[in-house]
């Protein structure tokens, strides 16, 4: 059984007289320890469906189901990093990665044990006691990995995470991002809109359609793992990449059409 | 004003009437009739004009003075760190100051006149408007500076045509604290030093003494309707001047 | 050693101004253009400062107007804090109650204190009332903006990690809608000052406002200026200790200064 399954999800979104559809009939199924990657031009609502996903939002239609139980609202089986400012400012490195073990009652010496090991994990341990102030974007997003992957869900979902990172940074995290992933066996649904990232990353690429959104095309990425940033340099990363873009291409060149005809796109 | 806020307060205008005229409200509560009644007789008996406008013109030549010094030097203080350096520590130990203490300082230098209320009443417009003005200047961001006199622009030209609407915000926030204080400064000082017998305060220390809460009433809405129609006033200007630049202000917004 | 040195001539130059100020005033008041009963040495003042405070006089009057001070402000803490969260969470409730705050922010409350007196006299309760029905409003405003404000991103990464409706108000809308309520105490116990001096001119039987009203009807030009002085120590001294206070408990925020003007 699947982990993840989404069966004909839309969305809409009634803003006074405007309805703008953000997803429709969206359908997706995802296995326990895939890495699956989700690009899309922008506005095409692959942040919604994450949203949505996290049980921030409703759907309009449609269901959704984690490990075959139907997903109702946000909860810690579903592990969700932003794209930015989740960290809370009011607490140290430390603080924030056991918010999540305190909120459920977990005693202090296992929340600050489970935490040190994944803090060490992405290599901030010496920062445990530092306030996100004093980080850098890099150094921040690690944190927020820590913090999700310390409550333990069944799902990541990463919302663009490295989009406010500049490049040489998001290509670390990338490589980091890979090899944790590799260690913690976790299920993950990544989306983005760096196509190169994408096919990087995941072991397959869903390619979202312009607004309304859904589901245009899924590129396996058979690359071996683990796949160390070289991986960039070979023919079959070319080759699945300029695939992803073609058929992405498509659907950047409809939304800019539309893009001139309406406005104010819902949430990416 | 939203649609509901009107509704209740209208609601509550027709219950305090209602209970007013039932006579089941203790003698102070006069009903909102009796308010208005008294209100149409000072109109026209031209006492409400008088004092009206001896309160309006205490308080626009207080905030005209105090307000307009104000944005001056804080315009003066932006641009250049010395004047601003200069002043700083005088501004920070005086600012938190009640001015209204005051009062009788000026009341014994200047005399029972206008002169030591509008002086007070400019004292307290000074502080705000200073500050936004001089914060607003050096928040202006660098980079328009630049590409103004990128595009050969001199420094007149650049304060007048970029570094004044661009601070244009912050002085108008300034500009709306100031008024606010003016009236409350005004109305405080006619309270504290009535005895030149001018002005809405006079008029309700007078209905005060007399146990006349009808025109004591009836001087509040005078007062109200003036401080609220002057911040309107202002808020219409703000519109006016800066017209695309202004992010919605929420009319709650202090 | 050099930055040490640095910082006392930075304090020093600082100063002049200040220095400045009072020299003109002592020159003024030697200079014999003016009446010296109404324009007193800066030695005259300072005598009537310690006088007042080896007499009783000075404990007596403080205690009074800081008592109003500080009630009056809690007071308004009290129910403004809830007045602005539900304000902001109740979309209705904040529609209904908003005319208060958009029509009664530009009108003087003060022009209520005759009433407050005759209702409960001249003592503390009617300044109290008075304070409190002025405080009311920074705080109840800036609560609501500080909690309307609060990005959702934080709300989501708690109920992401499972908190409770509880814990998501207490453990994160509250320190992230800090730095606003803290704002609008900051306006608002000045004006707590501002209001508690007022009144006490207005009518009294004690208090630093008062003091000062009675002083000069008294003419003891001295004394007023003794009392001014103590004012103006008191307001610098509550405004230095909530910025403090604010860098203590809002430490990861900068403050941003234009908050003091509004």
């Amino acid at each position: 059984m699947p982990l993840v399954e989404v069966d004909h999800l839309s969305k809409v979104f009634v803003r006074g007289e405007r309805r703008v559809t953000a997803l429709h009939d969206l359908s997706l199924r995802v296995d326990v320890g895939e890495f699956v990657t989700v690009v899309g031009p922008s506005g095409c609502g692959k942040s919604t469906f994450l949203h949505i996903l996290g049980g921030f939002i409703p759907p309009t239609e449609g269901s959704m189901r984690i490990a075959g139980r139907e997903v109702t609202g946000p909860g810690p089986d579903r592990g969700v990093m932003f794209q930015e400012l989740a960290l809370f400012p009011w607490r140290t490195v430390l603080g924030n990665v056991t918010w999540g073990l305190e909120a459920q009652g977990r005693p202090k010496a296992e929340r600050v044990a489970i935490a040190e090991r994944h803090l060490d994990l992405v290599g901030l341990l010496a920062f445990k006691d530092a306030y996100p102030a004093e980080l850098s974007g890099g150094m921040k997003q690690r944190v927020a990995l820590a913090r999700v992957l310390t409550f333990d869900p069944a799902v990541l979902l990463m919302d663009e995470p490295f989009g406010a990172l500049d490049a040489q940074t998001r290509e670390l995290m990338q490589e980091e991002l890979q090899r944790i992933w590799v260690k913690t066996g976790k299920t993950v649904l990544f989306v983005t809109h760096d196509v190169e990232e994408a096919v990087y990353l995941g072991d397959r690429v869903v390619v979202f359609s312009a607004r309304p959104g859904h589901i245009k095309a899924e590129v396996p990425v058979r690359s071996p793992r683990p796949r160390s940033l070289e991986v960039k340099k070979s023919q079959a990363f070319h080759d699945s990449r300029n695939q992803v873009w073609d058929s992405l291409r498509e659907e950047v060149l409809k939304f800019r059409q539309e893009a001139g005809t309406t406005h104010g796109a819902a949430d990416d | 004003m939203t649609r509901e806020g009107a509704a209740v307060l209208a609601g509550l205008m027709a219950l305090w009437q209602v209970l007013a005229s039932a006579g089941v409200l203790p003698g102070y509560l006069v009903s909102p009739a009796v308010i208005a009644r008294e209100f149409g007789a000072l109109a026209r008996s031209g006492e409400l004009f008088q004092h009206s406008a001896v309160s309006l013109y205490r308080s626009l030549a207080g905030l005209a003075l105090g307000a307009g010094l104000g944005v001056g030097l804080g315009l003066l203080a932006g641009v250049s760190r010395r004047v601003g350096g200069f002043f700083e520590p005088l501004v920070s130990l005086t600012y938190p100051v009640p001015k209204v203490a005051f009062l009788p300082v000026l009341l014994v230098w200047f005399g029972i006149s206008d002169t030591s209320k509008i002086l007070l009443i400019a004292l307290s417009c000074f502080y705000p408007s200073y500050i936004a003005a001089m914060y607003g200047v050096r928040a202006v961001d660098p980079l328009w500076i630049w590409a103004a006199q990128n595009m050969g622009a001199r420094p007149r030209r650049v304060f007048l045509g970029v570094v004044v609407p661009a601070a244009s915000v912050h002085i108008f926030g300034g500009l709306r604290v100031s008024l606010a204080l003016a009236f409350i400064l005004m109305l405080a000082s006619e309270l504290i030093g009535s005895s030149d017998r001018l002005g809405l305060g006079f008029l309700i220390i007078t209905a005060d003494a007399g146990g006349r809460f009808d025109m004591m009433f009836a001087s509040i809405l005078a007062i109200a309707i003036l401080g609220f129609g002057a911040d309107r006033l202002l808020l219409w200007v703000r519109r006016r001047l800066l017209a695309g630049y202004v992010v919605m202000e929420d009319s709650a917004h202090g | 050693m050099a930055s040490a040195l640095r910082r006392i001539l930075g304090w020093l130059f600082r100063a002049v101004p200040v220095v400045l100020a009072l020299a003109v005033w002592e020159g003024i008041a030697r200079s014999g253009t003016v009446n010296p009963r109404l324009f007193p040495h800066l030695a005259a003042i300072a005598e009537q400062l310690v006088f007042l405070a080896s007499s009783h006089q000075l404990g007596l009057h403080l205690g009074a107007s800081m008592t109003r001070v500080v009630v009056g402000f809690g007071a308004a803490v009290l129910v403004g804090v809830p007045l602005g969260i539900v304000m902001s969470r109740v979309a209705l409730f904040g529609r209904v109650v908003e005319p208060v705050f958009s029509f009664g922010y530009p009108v003087p409350r003060i022009a209520l204190y005759p009433i407050a007196v005759f209702l409960f006299g001249i003592g503390h309760l009617s300044k109290v009332v008075l304070v409190a029905l002025e405080c009311l409003y920074p705080i109840a405003i800036h609560t609501y903006y500080g909690v309307r404000g609060v990005n959702r991103l934080y709300i989501w990464s708690a109920q992401n990690m499972g908190a409770s409706r509880a814990q998501v108000v207490l453990k994160v809308m509250a320190p992230a809608a800090a730095p606003h309520v803290f704002s609008g105490f900051r306006i608002a116990l000045p004006i707590a000052f501002i209001i508690t001096v007022l009144t006490e001119m207005v009518s009294s039987t004690e208090g630093l406002g008062w003091l000062i009203l009675y002083s000069s009807a008294s003419l003891m030009q001295a004394r007023v200026f003794a009392a001014v002085v103590i004012v103006a120590v008191i307001g610098f001294v509550m405004d230095r200790l909530l910025a403090v206070l604010r860098n203590r408990l809002i430490f990861w925020e900068k403050e941003a200064v234009l908050v003091a003007i509004r």
